[in-house]
């Protein structure tokens, strides 16, 4: 595989992602520091009671990992889909302005309008079966809780 | 063939990207790179090149940085706050200690600090430490290519628009760790609502960030901030730089809005809502946990803060001399941080079935559009 000739044009020491690395470094260590001086000046009173979950003052019940409905779920897998498609809409954008110039309007944004049409169809298909529709409890299910 | 036609497009953009470049940078090295703030402190103190020495002056620089944002936190977080919230009710809030109550912040820092760390019965414990720091660590990892004026940027990647989205998206992670390890009700709703939030505004935020693009031609942040100081419109003497706030507002305005939902603030703080799940996800969350919570916050807000004025209000371009641009890159973000907290004080929350309605029905078909429309015009009239 022939080396990429952009390659040679940067010079290693300005490789960008050595000093992402270093403030990666430094985001890490700034909260485990705050972390380490706290816990030099805090008190510790281990007290029954104390560690108990906030339920506004009741007495907790029960237990917080249950089923649970999230309502997203399809939201969800339908973010999946979008964020893939903006990964691929990025390089598009990139070169748009190049790309009309050099093939032509036509050429350049309509494979890109089908490409969002099809996604868009996706959409209204997901809207219309109610994926993005907060689902309410039915009317039994309401009157058993509300007693 | 489209390939090739990629490649090609790419190589000639890199070429004029140079070009205007050297407008903008401070330095200007050889080759056309804008010059990062570790090149500048390695020059400065006469060491050479090599990876080793960039990473150790990439650790002074980013220490410098992060210093300066958690400054800007600790006084627009604990002082600022307050003090807006109080103008914007009537109020007169801290002013006992200090000159405008201005040492507060140190008081404050310092109770914070000192309070007892309570973990709850039951929490998931790795998780639950974990939780935090990953929250801070995800929006100052933002920073790092930011433009931030006078020569401060710590990185210039050609990725830099896409990196920082998706780093400021890790924190989307911490939120639903934080919620889930807590082993508190109102916690795990918090962490459920957050993360339908940010799912449901990080492609409105993305897509019209990307019709920023189609104009730059560029993911560089400092092209993409090369790229608005040209002039849009001389009014007689004033002249009205090109800066994509002006030339597409619509993207200006759909982006602010997504930027309020993504760092959880008014009209959509539905992840917190103080009236309806205590303090959603940070409910357990004490001392040192609490400040790293409301920390990695206010650094999301700032971090928005200086994605929206880099994309949209020309970065650190502003009148008077080149030296002065930090400091109107601060004021900028400050702008966006006196927006949020203004929308705090005046808009209502709304409910979470209407912000995912409006995520998912009203700002990505919007912002869909204003891609497209970007497209075309782009298409046509340049």
């Amino acid at each position: 595989m022939p080396a990429l000739p952009i390659r040679n044009t940067i010079p290693l020491m300005s490789n960008p992602w050595i000093a992402v690395g270093a403030l990666g470094v430094v985001s890490v260590l700034i909260p485990l520091g705050m972390i380490a001086a706290s816990s030099l000046i805090r008190p510790r009173v281990p007290e029954q009671g104390k560690t108990a979950v906030y339920e506004s003052g009741e007495v907790p019940t029960g237990n917080t990992r249950i089923r649970f409905n999230i309502q997203y779920y399809m939201v969800a897998l339908l973010f999946v889909i979008f964020d893939i498609e903006t990964v691929l809409i990025f390089p598009w954008t990139v070169i748009y302005r190049d790309a009309v110039s050099q093939v032509g309007l036509t050429k350049a944004l309509v494979p890109m309008l089908i490409f969002i049409g099809v996604l868009v169809v996706g959409l209204v298909w997901a809207w219309r079966n109610g994926a993005v529709r907060w689902v309410k409890p039915t009317a039994t299910e309401r009157r058993q809780t509300d007693t | 063939m489209n390939w090739g036609l990629l490649q090609q497009a790419n190589n000639s953009t890199n070429g004029s990207g140079n070009g205007t470049n050297a407008t903008n940078a401070s330095g200007g090295m050889g080759g056309g790179e804008v010059q990062t703030l570790p090149d500048t402190l390695a020059s400065l103190l006469g060491l050479g090149d090599g990876p080793l020495v960039t990473f150790v002056m990439g650790i002074v620089a980013a220490g410098l940085v992060a210093s300066f944002l958690l400054t800007l936190v600790a006084v627009s977080g604990i002082w600022g706050k307050r003090k807006i919230t109080a103008a914007f009710t009537d109020r007169i809030a801290v002013n006992r200690h200090g000159p405008f109550g201005l040492l507060i912040i140190v008081a404050d820092a310092v109770r914070l600090l000192s309070k007892e760390l309570i973990v709850p019965d039951g929490a998931d414990r790795p998780a639950y430490d974990i939780a935090p720091i990953i929250m801070v660590s995800s929006a100052l990892l933002g920073f790092a290519v930011i433009p931030m004026g006078s020569g401060i940027q710590l990185a210039d990647p050609e990725a830099g628009l896409v990196y920082v989205f998706a780093v400021a998206s890790i924190a989307s992670v911490g939120l639903v760790t934080a919620g889930y390890a807590s082993n508190n009700k109102f916690s795990f709703l918090g962490g459920l609502r957050a993360v339908a939030q940010n799912i449901a505004y990080e492609i409105p935020l993305v897509v019209t960030a990307a019709s920023v693009v189609i104009f730059a031609g560029s993911l560089r942040m400092s092209e993409i901030v090369a790229a608005q100081s040209a002039t849009l419109v001389s009014l007689g003497p004033v002249s009205i730089p090109a800066w994509y706030a002006f030339v597409n507002p619509f993207a200006f305005v759909l982006f602010v809005a997504a930027n309020l939902a993504e760092v959880g603030r008014n009209p959509f703080d539905v992840p917190e809502a103080p009236t309806e799940i205590v303090a959603g996800w940070q409910t357990e969350y004490s001392s040192v946990y609490f400040v790293l919570c409301y920390l990695s916050e206010f650094i999301h807000i700032f971090l928005g803060g200086a994605i929206i004025a880099t994309l949209f209000l020309g970065g650190p371009a502003g009148p008077g001399p080149e030296a002065l641009g930090f400091v109107w890159f601060v004021l900028k973000m400050l702008a966006v941080y006196l927006f949020t907290q203004w929308a705090r004080s005046a808009v209502p929350r709304v409910r979470i079935d209407q912000l995912i309605e409006i995520g998912w029905k009203g700002m990505l078909v919007l912002s869909f559009a204003n891609l497209l429309l970007t497209a075309v015009i782009v298409g046509v009239a340049f």
